[in-house]
């Protein structure tokens, strides 16, 4: 349950990469040693380390083809737990090295394996591994943490601050809590601590007029052929994310999701630590099996006490009869142009009124753009020659009838080539839709604002609200066969 | 100041070989010690100055009194700083820890152990800050830490302070009771476990330990417990021990006092962070494991709290708990669930990848109630996951590699499992997926996509090798793509050494080969770019490596490429084409069917060794021909055997390879480190300097002697340099391999600015048996002072590999400065007794760096003679035989001298020194103390 080392290494695209902290637990380094006897192996130091990590992830030497200890063909399961060989000085293998990467940032660390030398143990026998990678991604957090400017001074302040928040939250090498990500202000005192335990997580006590905040945001992602041979699939997942500021050390409030009459149930429910109890009930449903109709399906109770900061109550997938916007998307190759037909179509269930509502369509592996007669039947169409892009902006509403139109004709006559995909060959090419509609849920789940719960002498202001939209929305062309296999096989019921 | 403690101390941590380069762990640690005792220095450096104290507490304190003394040193730091510098204070309780725990051998614990400990602990329960700000409660959370860490590495080391603990923990209500609750988790544990360690021990045992009424035997237990210096390892987790057993204690049914602080501390498990949560609840099991009187179901008004968490850390101490109870504490139906649960997560769109990977590794290690196997194969497939539940992980093309290859292998472990009930549908999906994979890789994919496919490639083979239609037809689309882009080649060969490696039955491997040569072979040449042709010959190498393959395609392909008259490739003489040329060459040598392939491989190597554009290449041709004409075949195949590794290394490469194909080049290329040091330098006997047979017929000179003698000092080459000889031997760590080492170059470097950096010296050779080689080592001296020098060396040993070694540092003496008096050769004793007399005069005066100084010491006369003659003879300007005053010159390059005039007088022998440069005074005194003293 303990860490050896830790490293924050910045990078870019694996070039100019360097140890940006790093910090060895002395103490737990010679737990390790006596643990592992003669069988140990010591951690190296950071350039050593640096460079063994990039070759590992596959990151070095980015300019040869095949590098034998980076390319082998050989199947080790490597992610969440690197191997990394030691040649010199002290041979070894250092294992299990754990390592997350956000944009520019790897985050590493070696968990010390509390287990008798000799067998390696497997990883999901040893405590130490979850805990790191909790660690880690804590740290990825508070490191990338919003209103910090990506790659600029955000981040030097926030490592300039690691020190002294490791001296809170892993002292000795064994993480405690994560940093936390918001104010960074020392832990605020407690007046008079009453009778009443203060929850670890909690930092410090709210005062003033409870307000309760909680919204629902879903999501839902497609893929569609428009080809019998192959379903079109869509899923749906949704998060409830909650800012309670209540007084008291151990304040009481319960949330309740409930469902429209014959919504289909709430699957895969997974809940925050500072729910105090569940009902078995909530956690029945599960996407990985098929749905009788006798399932459980709200209302959904949560009770829980919150601590100070924003979090995500919970969450949980939904399967939705049908995807919001049905598209059709056929390309033909007419001489030396190209046909473009697409239809959306936006479901009648769905409320027509977006925040905005984009179609991108890419063409991939051609000279750019040349001519371009397209038209639009709703909406703006803006074209980008240089990166071979169609935008189209469908605005906040879809016509009454629910449906949209482009037509046209494209000639790729452009001085250069446009970008390349080795995914989009031929006719294989995609529409991406962007969507985002407030105050609506595909699931139909919702936070009733009376059904929100709080055990306080003042009356609670409860403010709750609901959106949707789109992450990897795509409808692929129909008119070829190529595209590979890419989804589940399950089918929506 | 402060930036460069910043600047010093990350250097340090970035490297500390590198950095005590330059200076040792001594200086170090004595600069940082002084600078956190500075009252004026800024505490946020104090801070930082802590932190390579924290991280490598056994290198800057590398001995049990160097620990002793630091820890003493923070300690006293620790009482003088002021109690509102929290970080800082809270920072030194963790160097202390560091520095005590890490700086002692295994065996031993330092003096200044116990006064930490009752430090640490009256830390600990510092409660009288209860209304104060909050500051010094994270001091009592770093001391809770500081126990905790102590408690690890020592187990039992608090177990008689357990009751202690728990009435903290109980009695505090601020956040601070985590600190408290992790402590008494492990301190519980590990109590428990000592006593499942002793033979006697039972319910009683544990009544006291929890009750804290020390009774008679706890006393015992304290005496040869850990507290007493006996040292314990650290504990693995005792849920995995060896053999999988867990060490029980029987207590009989009765045991409530346990019970209740294992529900006491479970009620309150929901007040704690996720990590630490799972930490006490994981600590609880162990306990639960080994005491079976509580029942597992203690945990049970938890679990479901457990289950549905979307911390990955609450349930994997959950499915811990299952591991460790199995059917006492989940039914089957919680098992289904659970089960479920993990397929749910390892593809659960909120979560990060690494994540997922680690639940999809959870599955393949499941847990399960009733295991049909036994056996402790790595992965074993659960009977829960079934194909219809395994269809949620089926890898589709949009996932990261990682995650695709971790659902391609284990949705081949379950198609392969399933077999004939499942008609073949679910092999057909994987093979599908792998050629849509191929087919990106063959539109342009990435690097990272290459390596993907064929990692599925391989894994697609090593499971269904015995299902020949999927597995022809992969090996048809590979030779496909490699036409395509024949930089796949050293995939391709990658792939087929694996799969013949782990294949060792399966002759998939061969048919690829088969295959690749025969659509090499079949390319018109015309159509073959350079480039191109540089993996045809690649893999027609490894093609011909096989014995099992006809090579008479490889040499109708050779044969179309080398007439100049088809192409212009052979005569533009390029190098490595040719070198490839050579390669197939070599390997169709000793292929089993060279008979039949002997005349048409004799045209191709006596073509190029008469055509080829390159005289290397040309050579080599002609050293094969005659290999192949003139040697029968087993000598040929003597010759160019393969030697795997070991002394013929040198000889295969010089005798039959230009340039090694393949990886095997990169351990001859690289320098491979010794452990530990084998040579090293020792000093030669030097032969004592002669005294100058002086020119005595020898005029009076007019001109003043001084100015003569100090005008040699324009001179560049005057006097500057002192010549040392060493020899080189072997340590005595005796390895066969570093017997005989060749063209060995040693490297010194400078510990100190007192000398000019030093050139690099080569040795030929060094072997064991013979005598040592002598070493002769210049230095110039900007300052004389006695020194150390740092070595390293390069070398080859006989097998043609190169290393390097570090030596043991030589000293540079202070006597080994010495010079006698540089005055010009013609002068004879009289010129230099004047010299003598002018510098002993200005000497005298003690202007500037001149000074002078009395040594005295009880001498016989004949013992001061013999002492003269030993170590003074080449310095002395007096004639030897006036015994009553002998006078010496010493000189140290580059222009200071040291003058001697040794008398004896009534009560001792007196030394009188005279020098121009003070500085020398205390080391001339240290010499002088020790040749008198021996």
């Amino acid at each position: 349950m303990s860490l050896r080392a830790l490293w924050i290494i910045s990078h870019e695209k694996g070039e100019h990469a360097s140890i940006r902290f790093s910090r060895r637990f002395a103490t737990v380094e010679l737990r390790a040693k006596r643990l592992s006897g003669s069988s140990y192996v010591a951690v190296p130091e950071d350039d050593c380390f640096l460079q063994l990590l990039l070759t590992e992830l596959g990151l070095s030497g980015s300019k040869q083809a095949f590098v034998a200890q980076r390319d082998d063909c050989l199947y080790r399961p490597r992610s969440p737990a690197l191997e990394l060989h030691i040649t010199a000085p002290g041979k070894g293998t250092l294992w299990p090295v754990l390592a997350i990467s956000q944009a520019h940032l790897t985050l590493a660390c070696l968990p010390l394996v509390d287990a008798s030398p000799g067998q390696r143990p497997p990883l999901s026998s040893l405590l130490s591994e979850s805990q790191g990678l909790s660690f880690l991604a804590g740290l990825q957090t508070f490191l990338l943490a919003p209103g910090s400017k990506q790659d600029g001074e955000g981040l030097v302040s926030r490592l300039a601050l690691l020190p002294s928040v490791l001296l809170q939250v892993c002292p000795l090498g064994t993480p405690l809590e994560l940093p936390l990500t918001g104010t960074l202000a020392m832990p605020s005192p407690l007046t008079s601590a009453g009778i009443q335990k203060q929850p670890a997580w909690r930092t410090g006590l709210y005062r003033g007029r409870a307000v309760v905040n909680v919204s629902v945001v879903e999501t839902v992602r497609s893929m569609q052929y428009g080809n019998r041979s192959r379903q079109d699939l869509w899923d749906v997942y949704g998060t409830v994310a909650c800012k309670c500021e209540v007084e008291g050390v151990l304040p009481n409030v319960t949330v309740t999701l409930s469902l429209p009459p014959n919504g289909s149930p709430l699957q895969d429910i997974l809940v925050h630590p500072c729910v105090t109890s569940l009902d078995s009930s909530v956690l029945t449903a599960s996407s990985v099996e098929h749905w009788d109709g006798s399932a459980f399906s709200g209302p959904y109770k949560f009770p829980f006490s919150p601590p100070l900061e924003p979090f995500i109550l919970c969450s949980y997938t939904s399967q939705v009869p049908v995807p919001p916007i049905l598209g059709s998307y056929q390309l033909k190759e007419e001489e030396s142009q190209l046909h473009v037909s697409v239809v959306l179509k936006l479901h009648e269930s769905v409320k027509n009124s977006f925040e905005y509502c984009e179609a991108h369509l890419p063409f991939y592996n051609r000279d750019q753009m040349g001519v371009v007669e397209v038209k639009v039947s709703s909406g703006q169409l803006d074209v980008s020659k240089e990166k071979n892009l169609l935008v189209w902006a469908l605005g906040q509403k879809f016509p009454k009838t629910r449906e949209v139109t482009m037509e046209g004709k494209i000639l790729f006559s452009g001085p250069e080539p446009g970008p390349s995909e080795p995914l989009c060959t031929g006719l294989t090419a995609y529409i991406k839709l962007y969507f985002k509609v407030p105050d609506t849920t595909l699931s139909g789940c919702s936070v009733d604002q009376h059904s929100v719960q709080v055990y306080s002498s003042a009356k609670p202001r409860i403010v709750t609200s609901r959106e949707l939209h789109s992450k990897d929305y795509w409808i692929w062309n129909s008119t070829v066969f190529s595209l590979p296999h890419n989804h589940k096989h399950k089918s929506p019921p | 100041m402060a930036s460069g403690w910043v600047e010093k101390v990350s250097a340090f941590c970035r490297s500390p070989s590198r950095f005590l380069f330059g200076t040792s762990s001594e200086v170090f640690l004595a600069e940082l010690l002084r600078e956190l005792r500075d009252d004026r220095a800024n505490y946020t450096v104090k801070v930082l100055l802590l932190s390579p104290l924290c991280e490598y507490p056994a290198l800057l304190c590398p001995s049990d009194s160097v620990g002793e003394e630091t820890a003493l040193e923070l300690m006293s730091i620790f009482t003088q700083s002021p109690p509102k510098f929290v970080q800082f204070r809270s920072q030194l309780l963790v160097a202390l820890t560091c520095v005590l725990t890490c700086s002692s051998d295994v065996s031993g614990r330092l003096r200044a152990f116990p006064d930490f400990l009752d430090l640490l602990l009256q830390l600990a329960q510092d409660t009288s800050d209860l209304h104060g700000d909050a500051a010094p409660r994270s001091l009592r959370a770093t001391a809770c830490d500081c126990l905790r860490e102590m408690e690890a590495l020592y187990p039992g080391l608090l177990s008689q302070r357990l009751e202690l603990l728990g009435g903290h923990r109980h009695q505090e209500t601020s956040r601070l009771h985590q600190a408290y609750a992790g402590l008494q988790a492990l301190v519980l544990r590990n109590a428990v476990y000592q006593l499942t360690q002793e033979k006697e021990a039972g319910a009683a045992h544990l009544r006291a330990l929890l009750g804290g009424n020390e009774s008679v035997e706890c006393e015992a237990d304290q005496n040869a417990g850990p507290a007493s210096g006996k040292d314990s390892a650290p504990l693995s987790s005792v849920i995995f021990g060896p053999m999988g057993t867990v060490p029980t204690l029987h207590t009989g049914p009765d045991c409530k006092e346990l019970r209740s602080a294992l529900s006491s501390l479970l009620e309150e498990s929901y007040l704690f962070t996720p990590l630490s949560q799972a930490a006490l609840l994981y600590r609880l099991t162990e306990v639960v494991a080994m005491v079976p009187a509580i029942p597992p179901t203690i945990f049970r008004a938890q679990l479901l709290r457990l289950l549905g968490t979307s911390e990955v850390t609450l349930l994997h101490t959950t499915l811990l708990m299952k591991s460790a109870f199995t059917d006492s504490l989940f039914s089957s139906e919680d098992e289904a669930f659970l089960f479920k649960r993990l397929v749910v997560l390892s593809q659960h769109p909120l979560l990060s990848t690494p994540e997922k990977l680690f639940y999809m590794d959870c599955i393949l290690h499941f847990p399960e109630n009733r295991p049909i196997s036994c056996g402790d194969s790595d992965e074993a497939l659960p009977v829960l996951l079934t194909p219809r539940l395994a269809s949620a992980l089926l890898p589709v093309v949009f996932n990261d590699s990682a995650t695709l290859l971790s659902r391609f292998n284990l949705l081949s472990l379950v198609y392969l499992e399933a077999g004939e009930e499942e008609d073949g549908r679910g092999l057909e999906y994987l093979y599908e997926h792998l050629t849509s994979l191929l087919r990106i890789v063959e539109s342009g994919g990435k690097r990272e996509n290459v390596v993907t496919f064929f990692r599925a490639a391989f894994l697609f083979l090593f499971h269904f090798h015995h299902v020949e239609r999927y597995c022809d037809n992969l090996s048809q689309q590979l030779c496909q793509l490699y036409l395509q882009h024949t930089r796949f080649a050293p995939h391709l060969i990658n792939l087929a050494d694996r799969t013949q490696e782990k294949l060792p039955d399966s002759s998939w491997a061969l048919g690829l080969l088969k295959a690749l040569q025969r659509v090499i072979s079949e390319t018109p040449v015309s159509q073959t770019t350079l480039r191109d042709l540089r993996w045809h010959l690649k893999v027609l190498t490894r093609a011909a490596e096989e014995g099992e393959i006809s090579q008479h395609g490889t040499l109708r392909f050779l044969s179309g490429i080398i007439p100049p008259s088809s192409s212009s490739l052979s005569s533009s003489g390029d190098w490595r084409l040719g070198n490839g040329i050579l390669g197939v060459c070599r390997r169709l040598l000793v292929h089993p069917s060279l008979e039949s392939m002997f005349i048409p491989l004799a045209d191709i190597l006596q073509h190029v060794a008469g055509h080829y554009g390159d005289t290397d290449i040309r050579d080599h041709a002609r050293l094969y021909y005659t290999l192949l004409t003139t040697l029968s075949r087993e000598k040929l195949a003597t010759v160019l055997a393969h030697h795997a590794e070991g002394g013929q290394q040198v000889k295969k490469r010089t005798l039959s390879c230009l340039m090694t194909e393949g990886e095997g080049l990169t351990s001859i290329l690289t320098i491979h480190e010794t452990e530990v040091a084998i040579i090293r330098l020792i000093e030669a006997d030097c032969e004592q300097l002669e005294a100058e047979d002086l020119v005595q017929d020898e005029a009076e000179r007019g001109e003043p002697v001084l100015e003569t003698y100090r005008a040699q000092f324009g001179s560049a080459a005057f006097a500057s340099q002192v010549t040392l000889k060493f020899l080189l031997t072997h340590t005595e760590t005796r390895d066969a391999r570093f017997d005989q080492l060749f063209s060995i170059r040693l490297h010194f470097s400078l510990t100190d600015d007192h000398y000019s950096e030093l050139q690099d010296l080569s040795v030929p050779c060094l072997f064991r048996e013979r005598p040592p080689p002598v070493v002769t080592l210049t230095l110039k001296p900007r300052e004389p002072y006695p020194s150390s020098l740092h070595v390293s060396a390069i070398f080859t040993t006989q097998d043609g590999l190169t290393w390097h070694t570090t030596l043991p540092d030589i000293r540079v003496c202070f006597q080994q400065i010495f010079l006698p008096l540089p005055a010009p050769p013609s002068w004879g004793r009289a010129g230099r007794q004047a010299v003598f007399a002018g510098l002993w005069e200005e000497m005298s005066s003690e202007t500037g760096e001149c000074a002078s100084s009395l040594f005295c010491c009880q001498l016989e006369e004949k013992a001061l003679s013999a002492l003269v003659e030993k170590h003074f003879l080449p310095f002395l300007v007096s004639d030897p035989s006036h015994k009553d005053e002998f006078r010496a010159l010493l000189f140290l390059p580059p222009q200071s001298h040291v003058l001697l005039k040794i008398s004896s007088e009534e009560d001792a022998v007196h030394f009188c020194i005279a020098t121009d440069n003070w500085e020398l005074l205390p080391h001339i005194n240290d010499y002088l103390l020790k040749i008198t003293a021996s």
